[in-house]
């Protein structure tokens, strides 16, 4: 361990480092508008009374504190360790996604929290991490045969890995976290490779099956989806959030109307605008100019993310980065895609700027998987 | 597991694609905030503006209407009116049920209230009900929960102290109709906009109606006030100060009450209108609140008429009250001599046909005097014969201004007629009815046929008689008085002269002579309009009794009654017209009621003083003045 202690500095990924904090202090600054409240003096977590005018923003300060120590904790994880217990991790997210369903605690209809008497947690936060893994110790395990990808049925196996936590958490329901959690897996398949006919196959198959997942979806589901398609069509309704949001960005225009200027936040015309429509508080605020450079942020932490997968020492290293990858950048285009009317509202929050305290420790533990993942790359497998 | 350089697939390439993908998706994230930031932007700013920003208008409270003195006729009172805020309501129709079972509305009516507004802006409350009473404001408020989107809001409204008192002088206020809106003339208003729709309320609207102020606030998504943005302030109107003394006016509204009818009292030295009344009466605050449809029925009804204004659109024959015009002429034209006598045996003998003198047995041997106080019609066919229908016509119509329209509203008014050869020319169509026969003319001469007036007119007409013969414009505003006392628009001070009678001071003089007689006289007609001896106060005067051509065949109507005098007889200061559809003799039905006008103007107790000491019996009232129509083909 000495070793690596001292290598640390040569091989952490800087880039990686600095576009988080980067991004970090955007959300800060964002939130502190966002959740401005100039009656408020925010309490920490009952402790301590503190004269502040954004509660959001100190908290949220505070969950970046206890992300970089659980990031500074996904850093110091030697991978072979991920590898060993990935599948234990799956089961028992797996469990607990079941156990949820059982007896979790309903909020805002949807029944996704596990109470465990002194802290409630959400398992599907849990199976995030542990579905990647384990796919990409499945894919590293057994690589396609022929060199070409893979075939029907070598994909049985790795698509029921991913289906079964999707269907568990479809049901809860929160559409957008199953979606992504695919999204995630498939396109972890996908970077090892699949066969054309076997990809072919899979997609009409998913065609046939989506006629009676639409009648699976619940209506509020349904109607956000179509209210996407036509949000100017309920103004009062579903459309609202998205009507609202659309407004926020767009009077935004090239320079935005300044730091805490947004009236459609501040007048509370936008929903949600510390946690999902954070981005569009952005963009009001702080103009095209202002969006388009956090995107670009987005865009360079993704890259880096993308070179670390590409100069891991093994293929379980690689996906595993490159999974943690796609499923932050997934949350980033879905959420962002949201807010400007592309993607229907389903409830994502924009990494590392949305308000959240879990969202965050698990955003800044799976970036410090990769920097682990990067720190490690020129080591040799150390034998078990 | 195995190492990264042995493994079965190509890595760099992958992640290059990966790369390609993020960059891709990217750039749509961009090209999309492009389009609503840059080229949509200035459209969503402007949608956020109109979120946060809502314009909210404040009535403006009408200016006062006072009487001469300044005592406060038509003043403004808060008033409570039940508005709908559509945006605030997440289901209106529910809302304006639950309001229609609280208020014991038709619900279907209150939606259609709701509904008929047209276009408003965002967030525009609806007007639902208009001054409601304060028992149901509270039952409102107390069930606030089950009315989202119900407001009530506070505007000030008409006040009316005295009452229906005047009302046809005031006119009313009303919500400007869906017609006037559409109109040029009422571009600067609003739907529930009260707009002065009848007489001074409309005529001097402009002045009346103020500017409203309007309040723009920065609201939160949930509709609170954050904050003001800009505002200014409401202007209230200016104040009308009118010729019409309360007191007069009063007395005029009380004499006529139970009775269809009008009075007109004016000053005969400035044309200034001391009071204006028309039975039966309307009550204007009824317009301030919603009207049943009863309660507008019975106020159209045409058998009561009562939004008609009998002083200016109530044109009947005048009867004798115009044979003083007619003896104007005379004089003035020569043609008798104050001292000639008729003899009056009863009735007229012209060509084969016989016309009566409402007397009967006849006067006997009358000259001017005796003819104007006994109202001889004898006397007046034959002088009437002498000036021919043409030289009556000048006097009466050009020199004193009977039919014509005395414009002293801008509202509708009966211009009457006075008859002549042209008149009947231009008037009738058939060949055979333009001809004018003289027989006519006796009808004319003793104010019967085609001639019709209004009360307006004739007291501008006898004031004409009595001022030295000026025809005066007749006036009921004196002056507009913004709020701070500053005088905005002064009406002439000096009174507005139309033309002049030019009688000669001698034939004036014998006039108001015969008619100080006509009063207080023993055989005058008009001795019912005498005031207390002990007033000291001389009234003149003349009756008229006009008889009623029968609306329908076989039902006898009765006359008209009809009484224009003045006092004091040596220098006028008051002309009082008065008339009393089907009221019967003028003397009985119509002089009353001017002496009662003319106690209150000069602050003497009124009393109905006993004829004076009579040398021949009175005649009985029945009988008394009936002047034949005349019957000529």
């Amino acid at each position: 361990m000495l070793s690596f202690s001292s290598r640390i500095g040569s091989q952490v990924d800087w880039a990686l480092f600095g576009a988080t904090g980067l991004l970090l202090c955007c959300g800060l600054v964002v939130l502190y508008s966002a959740g401005y409240d100039p009656e408020s003096s925010a309490s920490l977590f009952g402790l301590a009374s503190v004269e502040f005018s954004s509660p959001a923003c100190l908290r949220q300060a505070v969950h970046i504190g206890a992300g970089l120590l659980v990031m500074l904790i996904g850093m110091s994880i030697p991978t072979q360790i991920f590898f060993h217990y990935s599948f234990v991790l799956y089961a028992l997210a797996a469990a607990m996604l079941v156990c949820v369903a059982g007896f979790g605690v309903v909020v805002n209809g949807s029944r996704r929290w596990l109470d465990l008497g002194a802290l409630s947690i959400q398992p599907a936060e849990l199976m995030k991490i542990a579905l990647i893994m384990a796919v990409a110790r499945r894919l590293s395990r057994s690589p396609p045969r022929d060199g070409k990808g893979y075939g029907l049925g070598e994909l049985v196996v790795p698509l029921l890995l991913i289906a079964v936590p999707m269907a568990l958490i479809m049901q809860q329901p929160d559409l957008g976290t199953a979606l992504s959690l695919g999204f995630v897996g498939v396109a972890q398949l996908l970077f090892v490779g699949i066969r054309p006919r076997a990809l072919l196959t899979i997609v009409l198959a998913l065609g046939v099956l989506a006629y009676p997942a639409w009648h699976m979806l619940h209506e509020y589901q349904q109607r956000r989806i179509i209210v996407l398609l036509n949000p100017e069509s309920d103004p009062q309704g579903s459309g609202y959030h998205i009507t609202q949001s659309k407004i926020a960005v767009g009077s935004g225009e090239l320079f935005g109307k300044g730091f805490r200027g947004g009236t459609q936040s501040q007048l509370e015309f936008l929903p949600e605008h510390t946690t999902d429509f954070a981005f569009s508080v952005l963009a009001e605020e702080w103009g095209f100019l202002g969006s388009v450079s956090v995107l670009v942020l987005f865009l360079a932490l993704v890259s880096s993310m993308l070179r670390v997968a590409g100069r891991a020492r093994d293929l379980f290293s690689c996906l595993l980065a490159f999974g943690i990858t796609a499923q932050f950048f997934a949350h980033t285009v879905i959420n962002v895609g949201m807010v400007i009317g592309l993607m229907p509202v389903v409830g994502i929050p924009l990494p590392l700027i949305s308000y959240g305290g879990s969202a965050m420790l698990s955003l800044l533990f799976g970036l410090g998987v990769v920097q682990g993942v990067s720190i490690r790359r020129l080591m040799f497998r150390e034998r078990a | 597991m195995s190492r990264f350089e042995r493994s079965p697939v190509n890595i760099t390439f992958r992640i290059w694609c990966s790369f390609a993908v993020a960059l891709i998706s990217v750039g749509v994230l961009v090209a999309r905030l492009w389009y609503l930031q840059i080229e949509q932007g200035a459209a969503f700013r402007d949608r956020s503006e109109n979120n946060r920003l809502r314009t909210l208008y404040v009535p403006a409270a009408r200016g006062l209407i006072l009487d001469r003195h300044g005592e406060v006729l038509v003043r403004n009172r808060p008033s409570f009116n039940v508005e709908l805020v559509v945006e605030d309501s997440p289901d209106p129709a529910q809302s304006i049920a639950e309001l229609a079972e609280i208020t014991g509305e038709d619900p279907a009516e209150l939606q259609a209230r709701a509904g008929k507004q047209g276009k408003r802006r965002r967030y525009e409350p609806r007007l639902i009900l208009r001054d409601v009473p304060r028992d149901l404001v509270a039952r409102i408020s107390a069930q606030k929960h089950r009315l989202p989107g119900v407001a009530i809001s506070v505007v000030p409204t008409r006040d009316y102290p005295h009452g229906g008192m005047s009302a046809h002088v005031f006119g009313y206020i009303r919500e400007v109709s869906g017609d006037q809106l559409k109109s040029p003339l009422f571009s600067g208003y609003l739907p529930g906009d009260t707009v002065g729709q009848y007489g001074v309320e409309a005529d001097l609207e402009r002045y009346l109606r103020g500017e409203r102020g309007a309040r723009t606030v920065i609201v939160n998504a949930r509709g609170s006030k954050i904050g003001e943005a800009f505002a200014s302030p409401e202007k209230p109107g200016a104040d009308i100060v009118l010729t019409i003394d309360r007191k007069v006016q009063a007395a005029a509204d009380e004499a006529l009450a139970g009775k269809h009818g009008a009075v007109v009292a004016m000053d005969p030295a400035t044309g200034e209108i001391l009071a204006l009344a028309s039975a039966p009466q309307f009550s204007p605050a009824a317009f301030t609140s919603e009207m049943s449809k009863e309660a507008w029925a019975a106020l159209v009804d045409p058998k009561e008429n009562r939004l008609s204004n009998r002083a200016l659109q109530g044109a009947f024959p005048p009867g004798s009250v115009f044979k003083i015009f007619v003896a104007a002429a005379a004089l003035n034209e020569g043609v008798v001599s104050p001292a000639e006598k008729v003899w009056c045996p009863g009735h007229y003998q012209f060509g084969k046909r016989s016309f009566k003198c409402h007397k009967h047995s006849g006067h006997g041997s009358v000259n001017m005097f005796d003819a104007i106080v006994q109202s001889c019609d004898v006397y007046f066919y034959v002088i009437g014969q002498r000036l021919g229908v043409d030289r009556i016509f000048h006097y009466a119509h050009d020199l004193f201004g009977l039919g014509q329209p005395t414009r002293l509203t801008e509202g509708d008014e009966n211009a009457g007629v006075m008859p002549s050869t042209k008149w009947k020319e231009s008037y009738f169509r058939r060949e055979e009815d333009k001809k004018w026969y003289p027989g006519e003319t006796l009808s004319v001469a003793i104010g019967q046929g085609a001639v019709s007036t209004t009360p307006v007119q004739l007291a501008r007409a006898l004031a004409a008689v009595v001022n030295g013969g000026k025809l005066l414009k007749p006036r009921l505003v004196k002056r507009v008085v913004a709020g701070d006392g500053r005088v905005i628009e002064e009406f002439p001070a000096e009174p507005e002269v139309i033309g002049a009678a030019a009688i000669e001071p001698e034939a004036a003089k014998l006039l108001e002579g015969a008619m100080v007689g006509v009063v207080a006289e023993a055989r005058g007609t008009g001795h019912r309009a005498a005031l207390p001896k002990a007033s000291g106060i001389q009234v003149g005067g003349k009756t008229g009794t006009a008889q009623v051509a029968s609306r329908e065949s076989g039902v006898k109507e009765e006359d008209h009654a009809w009484f224009a005098g003045y006092a004091p007889a040596e220098s006028p200061r008051i002309v009082v017209v008065a008339l009393v559809e089907n009221g019967g003799h003028g003397g009985v039905a119509a002089a009353p009621i001017a002496r009662k006008v003319m106690a209150a103007f000069f602050g003497v107790a009124d009393e109905d003083s006993p004829p004076p000491v009579a040398a021949k019996p009175r005649r009985p009232a029945a009988v008394a003045a009936r002047a034949p129509l005349s019957r000529e083909g």
